[in-house]
């Protein structure tokens, strides 16, 4: 069985949604199955988001099978491969579902919630944050995706294409590179500048 | 060509529940789509309205509210077209009074009704399960599991309202309809046009002089001819196993269900999944429970299969243990963690030392995590509008509230709403109120489209009872909270298309408001001052317009319009007194905190800012300037 579940969180607008898509996309390329539900009741409105990706698929010689295949929108407790946390504070919200080999991306840029905003809770510090996400997993990674993109494309716009380079690099996915740059060739309309931020991120991850 | 829209049989896309019932609908061969904008099932719709240059023969349209909708849906399924709607579950409470009469009358062509229901109530003010309905409507629920069976279960429930000539529901809970995932496809039908044929049918479609007796008759009889033949039609099956404990599912519980039983170890245990959940067959259940020596149902909110399934036990004599709600929450929703968690104390299974160890770290580590309430988008007119409310009135009156992206004024900084139940809750019970002689002045809320759909009857009779009450209607011509659907008074369509907005001040008139005010909620101060003279009024009915397009549908029309004017906003850090009005109080997320070593600066994130120039307008220090930038290009054309 291949078996791969990755969970996207971070806030409405940041994109957490259409990276899960470029993720999914270039499973169903990959002639893998794909399921995961979203939770995006604050899009665009400073709400979390998250979405799940999990990837199934049959190995040689085996064939469907009711239980292997049941596979639900939600990726159960301790159990994720891979994080991509948009946000610091959303790395520790979803940590329920790491495990001790989980692989965690961390864009390193934190964004106030309102609640601390308006003083009803302390915001939490941000390496406070950190050391306790490396509690759950040992493999967890942290950039400044933001910078990265601002520095090198002079937009935000990059951010998650290039968040998506650093999560095929580092996290052992069952998807091939050239499904995800197809994907991101269907996907948007700026395939050059997209390809050129994937391969960016790629290259940073081997550099980490 | 959209990956909706290929007419490629077995190629697999990736799609989202929501559209996976788009697609079946395609297939099925509909000619005729309803619907009132709903989360969860609101993207049904824009997948119509998006399709529509492809398949021009399907007649699709925003109606103004469920009843509405379903009603239309009938009207084009009695003229032998087949037709579809679509709601979240409180639109049934709309729409009940048809569905309770469409099984009386019964069908032309297939007629199928879609519900998003939304169990943890992540984007509805109530849980309600739309299954229980189907008791006294005696509609057949279909539930699917996978984002497969939502289409799949969609072209099957056309060929079963034609069969048993009766409307079909598909319950889709939230969390399928915002599933993401592999969709197999079937072939489209070619159709090139619709062609209506009505054939009279008195008996069935007027139930007068007792002809509701004799129909209501029928609908009993076909429903058990349906009851029948449940087994045959190949919504429910069984994953064997033979372990003497069985479970009974649907929807996507199965799912959750089948992996919880993985990750227990109790891979032998028989389910019967259930994909047709009214009616349900004596035969089938019993064959199941049978040999069993316990039965589990693992379902969302009240258990509607559980109280089905006793009923039928009762009556069998069949004395099986069944275990439902008396384990599992009859509120709030399941998932897999949930139904794990349960089945391992129930069957003592320890948890995983992996497991164990996470859930005692986030016991320990995630409980002060500030959570993220949600607040009004950057350069949102109604942030503008409720920050004028609280300073006009100060908190000081009942505020009423509704349904629309205006219910986060609940929330800080603004906390001005004392209610929201349902649509138009606010003037109705508003009204309730001034005639129990409240002493506060009564502030009601509503959205336009949300005025549209029920507010009218609404605002006639507080008219017609004297009441005293402002009403602030936030006008910003779209559903925005759904998607951005069209409203009544939605002017132009983004790609610039001129629509026939209803005239509100004409109609407010008609009906007897003869107090109107428009305010335009970016010029703080003057809307200030207007909401402070409606209330110093006092008596009678008194409606506020505020009228400024949704911030996000403005801003794409701008970016296609290529304007040759920029505006910013800038906060001066010498001016800047850090009275908080602009962090705190307007609450603008784009207005952001710098920190250094030890002090901070506010600045305005240039970025995601859509230069609405209210923190200018409120800043007490002047503190905040704005710049103007002319580019050449194109002139700026405003909507």
């Amino acid at each position: 069985m291949i078996r791969y579940d990755i969970l996207i969180c971070g806030i409405g607008g940041q994109g957490v949604i259409s990276l899960g898509t470029s993720l999914k996309l270039a499973a169903i390329e990959d002639g893998l199955t794909v399921v995961g539900a979203e939770k995006r009741g604050g899009a665009q409105r400073e709400g979390v988001v998250v979405s799940n990706v999990r990837y199934l698929g049959l190995e040689e010689g085996e064939c469907f099978d009711d239980r292997n295949m049941a596979v639900s929108g939600l990726i159960p407790n301790a159990s994720v491969d891979m994080m991509i946390a948009m946000e610091p504070l959303e790395a520790l919200r979803h940590a329920a579902y790491l495990h001790e080999d989980s692989i965690v991306i961390i864009n390193n840029f934190p964004l106030i919630p309102v609640a601390v905003r308006i003083g009803e809770y302390e915001d939490l510090d941000r390496d406070e944050i950190f050391s306790r996400v490396r509690e759950f997993s040992k493999n967890v990674h942290i950039y400044n995706i933001n910078e990265i993109a601002i520095g090198n494309f002079k937009s935000l716009r990059q951010v998650n294409t290039i968040s998506l380079g650093l999560a095929f690099s580092l996290g052992n996915m069952p998807i091939s590179e050239k499904s995800l740059i197809k994907t991101l060739k269907d996907q948007f309309s700026e395939f050059e500048i997209n390809k050129l931020a994937f391969e960016l991120g790629v290259r940073i991850a081997g550099k980490y | 060509m959209k990956p909706l829209s290929l007419n490629e049989p077995e190629k697999i896309i990736l799609a989202m529940g929501n559209e996976a019932i788009v697609r079946g609908g395609l297939e099925a061969g509909i000619g005729y789509f309803s619907t009132y904008p709903g989360t969860p099932a609101s993207e049904i719709g824009q997948g119509f309205i998006d399709l529509g240059d492809e398949f021009s023969y399907i007649h699709t349209e925003f109606s103004i509210n469920e009843l509405v909708a379903t009603h239309g849906a009938m009207g084009a399924s009695w003229a032998n077209v087949r037709s579809m709607t679509a709601m979240k579950q409180v639109g049934m409470n709309v729409a009940a009074e048809a569905f309770h009469f469409s099984g009386y009358t019964g069908v032309g062509a297939g007629f199928v009704i879609v519900i998003g229901s939304d169990p943890g109530a992540t984007s509805s003010t109530t849980e309600q399960d739309d299954r229980w309905y189907s008791l006294h409507t005696h509609l057949p629920v279909l539930e699917p599991a996978t984002i497969q069976e939502a289409k799949d279960f969609t072209v099957k429930a056309f060929g079963l309202s034609e069969k048993y000539n009766i409307p079909v529901i598909l319950n889709t809970p939230s969390k399928l309809c915002h599933n993401i995932g592999s969709l197999r496809l079937e072939k489209i039908p070619e159709i090139v046009s619709v062609d209506g044929n009505f054939k009279r049918n008195p008996v069935r479609y007027i139930n007068l002089f007792g002809g509701a007796v004799k129909n209501h008759k029928n609908l009993l009889e076909s429903i058990k001819v349906l009851q029948r033949d449940v087994q045959s039609l190949g919504f429910n099956r069984v994953i064997p196993g033979t372990d003497k404990i069985g479970f009974i599912s649907s929807s996507i519980n199965y799912l959750y269900l089948m992996e919880a039983l993985s990750m227990l170890g109790l891979r032998e245990s028989p389910v019967l999944k259930i994909g047709i959940s009214y009616p349900i067959n004596e035969e089938e259940i019993l064959s199941f429970i049978k040999d069993l020596e316990k039965v589990y149902i693992v379902e969302d909110l009240e258990g509607f299969l559980e109280f089905q399934i006793k009923h039928l036990l009762y009556n069998s004599n069949l004395r099986v243990p069944i275990v439902g709600k008396s384990i599992f929450p009859e509120y709030g929703e399941l998932d897999v963690d949930l139904i794990s968690s349960i089945l391992r104390d129930e069957f003592k299974i320890p948890p995983s030392e992996r497991l164990k160890r996470i859930l005692q770290l986030t016991g320990k580590l995630t409980k002060d995590i500030p959570p993220r309430q949600g607040a009004f988008c950057t350069g949102c007119p109604h942030r503008a509008t409720l920050y004028s409310i609280v300073k006009a009135t100060g908190r000081k009156a009942i505020f009423g509230g509704d349904i629309g992206c205006y219910t986060l004024a609940c929330l800080p900084p603004f906390k001005s709403f004392d209610w929201v139940t349902c649509m138009n809750c606010g003037a109705g019970i508003g009204q309730g109120m001034f005639h129990a002689n409240v002493t506060e002045d009564i502030l009601a809320y509503v959205g336009d489209s949300t005025f549209f759909h029920s507010g009218i009857p609404n605002l006639i009779n507080a008219i017609e009872q004297d009441v005293s009450l402002v009403l602030v209607i936030l006008d910003n011509k779209w559903v925005s909270m759904t998607g951005h659907q069209p409203s009544p008074t939605t002017k132009t369509t983004l790609n610039g298309e001129k629509l026939k907005p209803v005239d509100l001040k004409g109609l407010l008139k008609s009906i007897g408001v003869s107090y109107v005010r428009t305010i335009k909620p970016f010029n703080i101060k003057s809307s200030i001052v207007t909401i402070k003279d409606a209330l110093r009024e006092r008596n009678g009915v008194r409606v506020i317009i505020s009228e400024q397009e949704c911030a996000l549908q403005n801003e794409k029309r701008i970016i296609e319009r290529h304007d040759g004017l920029e505006v910013y906003y800038q906060i001066d850090p010498e001016r800047c007194q850090k009275c908080d009005e602009c962090y705190v109080e307007l609450g603008c997320p784009s207005i952001r905190k710098m920190t250094y070593d030890n002090t901070f600066d506010y600045y305005i994130e240039e970025t995601t800012c859509l230069r609405c120039g209210s923190c200018h307008d409120i800043c007490p220090n002047s503190a905040i300037g704005r710049v103007e930038i002319k580019r050449m290009g194109p002139r700026l054309e405003t909507s």
